[in-house]
């Protein structure tokens, strides 16, 4: 087990790698000059001297592969380095990434209660009302793109109702940190949550209907087991894996679907220091919020692979 | 699984009831916000309910960072300039000023030397003397600047020499500069001894951003990363104390929604969505602001380097594409657009009646005429991607194919390098902020930055728009300008098409005093702002 995690955990360095390369070259035939979005095009026309000196100091006159290689350089040695606004991108890390979990993990959990729940509801109550229910608004959550839930859900709580605020996570003078914090994380929460619920709620019904058509489903109940044990012991045990599975393998599309829920709503997470920094062509916070992004799926996709090892004896580690 | 179901139920409604009252603080609505009326619609307004004015930044647009305070030396938004004085304060025309932090002035006749005395017993908000010391720092920082407004390095450069004395503080001009009082009334003073030791180019990024020293009528009162900062009344401040108390600005991707949802008593613009959405909130008033902003097409004509663009050297082509333009009917998609026909408005008095009319046939005639290879594809590059600029361009783009020509637009994702560096089109569609007529002259000049790539760094404007620039009596700056109208008349290197009108909403939790007049949103003004009151 512990030669298949460390093998696992070796093979995400080149991975990292080859994405920083593709990310930074990438970003690089863009064509876009950051100087442009540092600088006014007033004063690129009035001052080129300090504007030069400017881009001489940002090293964006060294040939691009010395400038991927100093910054590789940097990062391995923990210096994220500084944004082209000058501020630490380890301090902007700091900050930001608590609030991205802070959003990705409670609709993390509300969804897969919601989500599971329903979906085992349905599988249950298969063609019932519930399930129908269930059908239609999961098909509905897929089926609208999760930036219009978030502008609905702002038109309607926080414009029209003024229930909740529209941007930000703090509010200032709050008198009661997790009221404050309950309002803030709302609607955008509401908003990943609908999407993920969706998956959730289809995978789970899928896979519940799967199993309670099993025949060792039959021979439980044959056994006159009691119908609840059956679909809690026997069924949803087994229905779960697959479901488990799934769930993790969300957390990093949680991450990176943030970066649109957290422009829509103003949220100062890494979602939108992500976007605020492509609008600006800030290169160093785009490739550090990608790595970290594409960490986070890789790091996710290791736990499906221990998960189902664990899980299943069925697959041999190491092979 | 009913027992279950009815807790999940039971659950999600707990917690909407919750979020229905959980508002707190920051969410109790107002009751003049939220009072709709007529037919427009009016904002919940849940925050503000601690009495505070509120506003916002915009983050979206990449200009500004969410972890400190915005600059005052590149573009001037209200939040800044509570904060942060100049020497003189201008009306709303910032063509007439009256002294701010100085106490008295006198210019010589020849305009070369401003002898300026501060008034006594200033202070910032650390409580440190504001001194003269802190003047010329400044000024001597702004021209190693890299991230500043051009209008204070074009002004700074004119200055020979600086020299203290006590409390006076004497500018000697190599040569004179007609706008030097109306620059210095926009350039906020920063303190020397907390910035000293900061680098000049990257000035915007110290951390002294984060807590600034700060001269003005509010001081900074907590900046929470990414979410808002808040001030307070500057305790330090000789001045009148504002009435308003406290004042919190919320970083914010879009100025309409956080209206709508009342995250601002003052947001300001020219986009025609924002402009019709702030109109149609019956909780907002719009105070409509006459802002030298240019949109205006250049011709990609030959660089520096020699690299010419063969298809735009004959001026006949440049005006017949020109007149092809229903230039009226493109201001029709702002709110407010007034058509031009040079720098110069045509309101004023300097303006020289030239018009670029629109004929399509006679286009159609004098394209022909010309020698233009009509098989050719004219190609058009445009930066702006709101729904606007984007509708103006395809009009553009029909009125050219009525004359036969075959037109490729191009949205950019980098206009400044697109423009001047790649140059892979014929006419661009750019848009300036103008702090006056002379910053459009400016760009005509061979030793521009810019320009000089696409205009081939053509000498002949040079002298002029010096002489411009030096012209402080008003009969001398109008028959420059009457020169420089006729000759970019004749080289047609970029036309105007209109100046867009911005407009100030101001919402009607505040009171504003009687007379107060709005000027460019992105300079400073005498907005009597500390007589501007919250309705109760």
């Amino acid at each position: 087990m512990l030669k298949f995690i460390i093998k696992k955990l070796l093979m995400m360095i080149p991975m990292l790698l080859l994405i920083s390369f593709i990310v930074y070259f990438g970003l690089q035939m863009t064509g876009i000059d950051p100087i442009n979005f540092m600088v006014s095009p007033e004063m690129l026309s009035a001052n080129k001297e300090n504007v030069e000196a400017l881009r001489e100091s940002l090293g964006l006159n060294d040939p691009l592969i010395i400038q991927y290689f100093r910054w590789l350089g940097n990062c391995l040695r923990g210096d994220l380095g500084y944004s082209f606004d000058g501020s630490s991108i380890a301090s902007i890390i700091k900050v930001r990434l608590p609030y991205t979990f802070e959003l990705a993990g409670y609709s993390l959990v509300l969804s897969a209660i919601i989500g599971i729940g329903i979906g085992i509801i349905s599988a249950v109550r298969q063609n019932g009302v519930i399930d129908y229910v269930g059908r239609v608004l999961a098909v509905l959550g897929q089926a609208v793109p999760q930036f219009l839930v978030g502008i609905i859900l702002i038109q309607i709580f926080s414009i029209k109702l003024g229930w909740f605020p529209s941007a930000n996570r703090v509010s200032p003078d709050a008198t009661n940190a997790f009221v404050d914090a309950f309002v803030h994380l709302f609607l955008p929460v509401l908003t990943l949550t609908i999407g993920m619920v969706a998956v959730l709620m289809r995978y789970a019904r899928n896979t519940m209907l799967d199993v309670l058509n099993s025949d060792y489903i039959k021979t439980a109940r044959s056994k006159g087991i009691p119908e609840w044990k059956v679909y809690l012991k026997h069924g949803f045990r087994n229905a779960m894996k697959p479901v488990l599975v799934i769930l993790v393998f969300r957390i990093p599309m949680l991450v990176g679907g943030s970066v649109v829920i957290e422009s829509v709503f103003s949220y100062p997470g890494i979602g939108l220091t992500m976007t605020n920094a492509i609008v600006s062509g800030d290169y160093p916070i785009v490739l550090v919020t990608t790595l970290i992004i594409a960490a986070a799926m890789l790091i996710c996709s290791f736990m499906v692979d221990v998960f189902n090892a664990l899980l299943d004896p069925r697959v041999r580690l190491g092979e | 699984m009913k027992k279950l179901l009815a807790l999940v139920l039971a659950t999600t409604l707990t917690a909407a009831s919750l979020a229905g009252c959980g508002g707190g603080a920051s969410n109790d609505a107002p009751a003049a916000a939220t009072e709709a009326s007529g037919g427009g619609t009016a904002a919940a307004a849940p925050a503000a309910a601690d009495g505070s004015l509120q506003l916002a930044v915009t983050t979206g647009d990449g200009s500004t960072s969410d972890d400190r305070i915005p600059t005052p030396w590149y573009n001037r938004i209200l939040a800044t300039n509570l904060m942060f004085r100049g020497l003189f304060l201008a009306d709303s025309t910032l063509t007439e000023v009256e002294p701010d932090l100085a106490e008295t002035y006198e210019v010589s006749d020849d305009g070369l030397v401003y002898t300026i005395t501060l008034k006594d017993g200033l202070k910032w908000s650390d409580g440190e003397a504001i001194t003269v010391d802190d003047v010329q720092w400044s000024i001597e920082t702004a021209l190693e600047a890299a991230q500043i407004n051009s209008i204070y390095t074009a002004a700074f450069k004119a200055i020979d020499s600086i020299a203290t004395d006590g409390n006076t503080i004497t500018l000697t001009l190599a040569e004179p500069y007609a706008a030097m009082l109306d620059v210095l009334a926009q350039f906020a003073i920063l303190p020397k001894h907390s910035l000293e030791n900061a680098d000049p180019l990257k000035l915007e990024s110290d951390p002294f951003w984060t807590a600034p020293v700060t001269s003005g009528m509010y001081a900074l009162d907590e900046l929470n990363v990414g979410n808002y900062f808040t001030l307070k009344v500057n305790e330090n401040y000789e001045g009148q104390a504002p009435k308003i108390e406290k004042v919190t600005c919320y970083f914010v991707s879009d100025y309409v929604t956080a209206a709508q949802a009342g995250n601002t008593d003052y947001v300001y613009g020219n986009a025609a969505d924002l402009v019709e959405a702030l109109q149609g909130m019956d909780n907002f008033s719009a105070h409509e602001v006459d802002v030298l902003f240019y949109k205006y097409f250049i011709f990609n004509m030959k660089g520096i380097d020699g690299n010419e663009n063969p298809a735009m050297q004959n001026v006949e082509v440049r005006k017949a594409i020109i007149e092809a333009i229903d230039r009226a009917t493109l201001a029709t998609l702002y709110p407010t657009a007034n058509v031009l026909n040079s720098g110069v408005p045509n309101s004023d008095e300097a303006y020289n009646g030239f018009e670029y009319t629109f004929d399509a046939e006679k286009a159609k005639a004098d394209i022909a005429a010309s020698g233009y290879d009509m098989s050719r594809t004219l190609k058009i590059c445009y930066y702006n991607n709101d729904q606007t600029s984007i509708d103006l361009i395809n009009t553009v783009v029909y009125y050219l194919q009525q004359i036969g020509l075959t037109v490729e637009a191009t949205l950019s994702n980098d206009g400044t390098t697109d423009l001047f560096t790649t140059r892979d089109y014929d006419i661009g569609f750019k848009g300036k902020s103008s702090f006056s007529i002379d910053e459009w002259y400016t760009e005509y000049m061979s030793t521009d930055g810019l320009f000089a790539n696409i205009f081939g760094g053509d000498t002949s404007f040079d002298a002029l728009v010096a002489d411009l620039s030096k012209a402080v009596d008003k009969e001398d700056r109008n028959a420059v300008l009457t020169e420089l109208q006729a000759l970019e008349q004749e080289k047609v290197y970029k036309v105007p098409v209109f100046t867009v009108g911005t407009y100030v909403f101001t919402s009607n939790r505040v009171n504003i005093p009687e007379g107060v007049e709005f000027c460019n949103p992105l300079y400073m003004c005498d907005l009597d702002f500390e007589n501007w009151e919250l309705a109760q």
